[in-house]
């Protein structure tokens, strides 16, 4: 699959004088926390300093305490176990649905004449537009925000599925021909490893649709949840519980996308690709 | 094909006779039943029931009662589009604009304020605005959302001062949120009627900006009302709970009036976790609840209201009276009353 495109590089240089490397160097375990960390030093010395505005952006260990408070009067953690469980059951059912029709719709004609224009048209179409339409069909309780959330998962995973069962490389498909391997062989060796690049990007994407789309769902009729407490806070003119629930979203974003990451790492681990 | 068409279409015959004759239809003059029958549901648009528990009468209720935290003009109007909702909690304004746009729905109890000096909003004027009084409108950009409350108050002190339309800058923002306080913070607009916690937030935060607080005096904005969709009125059923509903919630207005404390304590901060101090300003801009006995003030206020806003929006006006459900005049006020 890989062929040492570093090596022939290096002969294409007519006069470098040197070996150069031109793939990136060896990655440190943790390096993408440099951004993050640097902009919470940032945002520390200016709250600090007062070059930023209270009223505007709190100080970053207003989360901290407020949070604590707010764990202490036993509001956090219901709240974000409410939300979670949207996320989780829109999670599933769109993964489902997203990976299902991805491959009816990658592997087969049909399938994709059926099915792909239909995405591609809908996918334009913004959530927050449909909410209104969604209460006319789901109503306004738990069946209408876990549909939102699946839908919102949909597109990511279909989308990156079927584009990367449509990508694989011809040259594996007459191979597995001359091999004269059975479709389900075909579907084992061939059609899955060139897929789940494609679906893990996909679910990458998903895992932080559906936090975002429980955003959403939260602002209608709902009595717990994260939403419910951001609102809240809203209404009440309470900043510092609003940057709490911000802080909890990052955090239940990058923690979700960790994981995902981490999952990548294992099934992917034959690719040898320039992130080393 | 001709026989499977053929049963189709009367198999759907059967099912429009069928959904036709399930519920039969309470004319909107027919006196009101009082017996619910058993298995009712009512999905009432409220942010708590928390009230009626404390005040004794969540439990007697002879209907299955689901709250939907969907309270105040746009949310309303919305879940009524969707029919999933059988009463509605907001103030007057939104029942208006409703029927302008088409939604047929009826005004089944009405809550006004004991205190009517002050109005419930106030104009948040912007820290670099330079206004002084109302009266220096005249020019400014001001926050404007035509089917609110907030809206129908900015029209009314143009009107007052001698302003018009013409002559501001209405910039239309639905009041949802913050979104007032914070285009008033960030210079946006220069003025927005602001009510209840955002109004001392406002002032505290940016007070020492130069952000002020103005008071429109002799303006009524207070009317807040439970309306149903007549659909809804016409199934006896829904019509009896509804009527039960309303006599609950008046004796839930009359117990929060009693028990401010009691109220303050149970719903903002440990429900809602408001601090105490902001929670008692909550409550007392809000007021003691005035549940008249009789719609005729009311109705007069509201035609007043229709009459204003169909000059100043274009569109039609109509009879007021058309709003309210007259059947159920007495129900609230009563309740409010009789509780012991």
């Amino acid at each position: 699959m890989t062929e040492d495109p570093p090596q022939t590089a290096v002969k294409a240089g007519p006069s470098a004088p040197t070996h150069r490397r031109l793939s990136l160097k060896r990655g440190r375990a943790y390096g993408w926390v440099l951004g993050p960390v640097l902009l919470l030093a940032f945002w520390s010395l200016g709250a600090s300093l007062g070059w930023i505005d209270s009223r505007i952006l709190p100080a970053p260990w207003v989360a901290v305490t407020t949070g604590v408070r707010l764990i202490a009067e036993g509001r956090l953690l219901p709240n974000a176990l409410v939300s979670a469980q949207r996320a989780g059951t829109g999670l599933c059912c769109g993964i489902l649905a997203g990976l299902g029709l991805a491959l009816y719709s990658g592997l087969t004609r049909t399938g994709g004449y059926l099915i792909d224009g239909l995405v591609q048209i809908k996918r334009s179409i913004p959530i927050f537009a449909l909410m209104p339409f969604f209460m006319l069909w789901f109503g306004i309780g738990e069946t209408m925000k876990a549909t939102v959330i699946a839908v919102a998962v949909f597109y990511p995973v279909y989308i990156h599925t079927h584009n990367a069962l449509r990508s694989i490389d011809l040259r594996y498909v007459e191979l597995a021909e001359t091999l004269r391997l059975s479709y389900a062989q075909f579907l084992r060796h061939i059609v899955l490893p060139g897929a789940l690049p494609g679906f893990l990007l996909g679910l990458r994407f998903a895992i932080v649709g559906a936090w975002l789309s429980v955003i959403v769902v939260e602002q209608t009729n709902a009595t717990r949840g994260i939403g419910y407490m951001v609102n809240l806070a809203i209404n009440y003119a309470q900043t510092d519980v609003m940057l709490v629930g911000l802080v909890l979203y990052a955090a239940l974003g990058v923690a979700s996308d960790c994981s995902v990451r981490l999952l990548q790492g294992r099934l992917l681990s034959w690719q040898r690709t320039l992130a080393g | 094909m001709a026989t499977y068409f053929g049963r189709l279409m009367a198999v759907l015959g059967g099912i429009v006779v069928l959904s036709a004759g399930a519920t039969e239809s309470l004319p909107l003059d027919a006196p009101l039943p009082d017996s619910v029958p058993p298995g009712t549901v009512l999905r009432v648009g409220s942010s708590t029931d928390l009230s009626l528990k404390l005040a004794g009468v969540a439990d007697n209720l002879p209907f299955k009662l689901e709250v939907a935290n969907i309270t105040g003009g746009p949310g309303t109007i919305n879940a009524f589009h969707a029919k999933a909702l059988d009463i509605g909690t907001s103030q007057d304004i939104p029942a208006i604009n409703a029927a302008w746009i088409g939604i047929d729905a009826k005004i089944v109890a009405i809550r006004l304020r004991q205190n009517e000096a002050s109005t419930l909003y106030r104009f948040g004027i912007a820290p670099k605005a330079h206004i002084d009084s109302l009266a220096d409108l005249r020019g400014k950009r001001i926050a404007y959302s035509p089917g609110q409350a907030q809206g129908a108050l900015v029209l009314r002190t143009l009107a007052k001062y001698g302003i018009q339309k013409g002559e501001v800058d209405l910039v239309e923002l639905p009041s949802t949120g913050r979104a007032y306080t914070d285009a008033l913070a960030a210079n946006l607009v220069d003025a927005a009627p602001i009510a209840g916690i955002n109004v001392k937030r406002y002032e505290e935060n940016y007070g020492k900006d130069g952000a002020r607080i103005l008071q429109v005096a002799g303006i009524k904005d207070d009317p807040s009302i439970l309306w149903v969709r007549a659909e809804t009125l016409k199934d006896p059923a829904k019509a009896a709970a509804i009527k039960a509903y309303v006599r609950a919630w008046a004796r839930a207005q009359y117990w929060i009036d009693t028990h401010r404390d009691q109220w303050i304590d149970a719903y903002y901060v440990q429900d809602q976790g408001v601090s105490l101090e902001d929670a008692r300003y909550i409550l007392n801009s809000q007021g003691s609840a005035d549940i008249p006995l009789t719609w005729n003030d009311a109705i007069a206020h509201e035609q007043q209201t229709i009459d204003f806003m169909a000059r100043e929006t274009g569109h039609k006006s109509f009879d007021a009276a058309t709003l309210f459900d007259r059947r159920f005049e007495t129900v609230a006020g009563a309740a409010y009353a009789q509780t012991p």
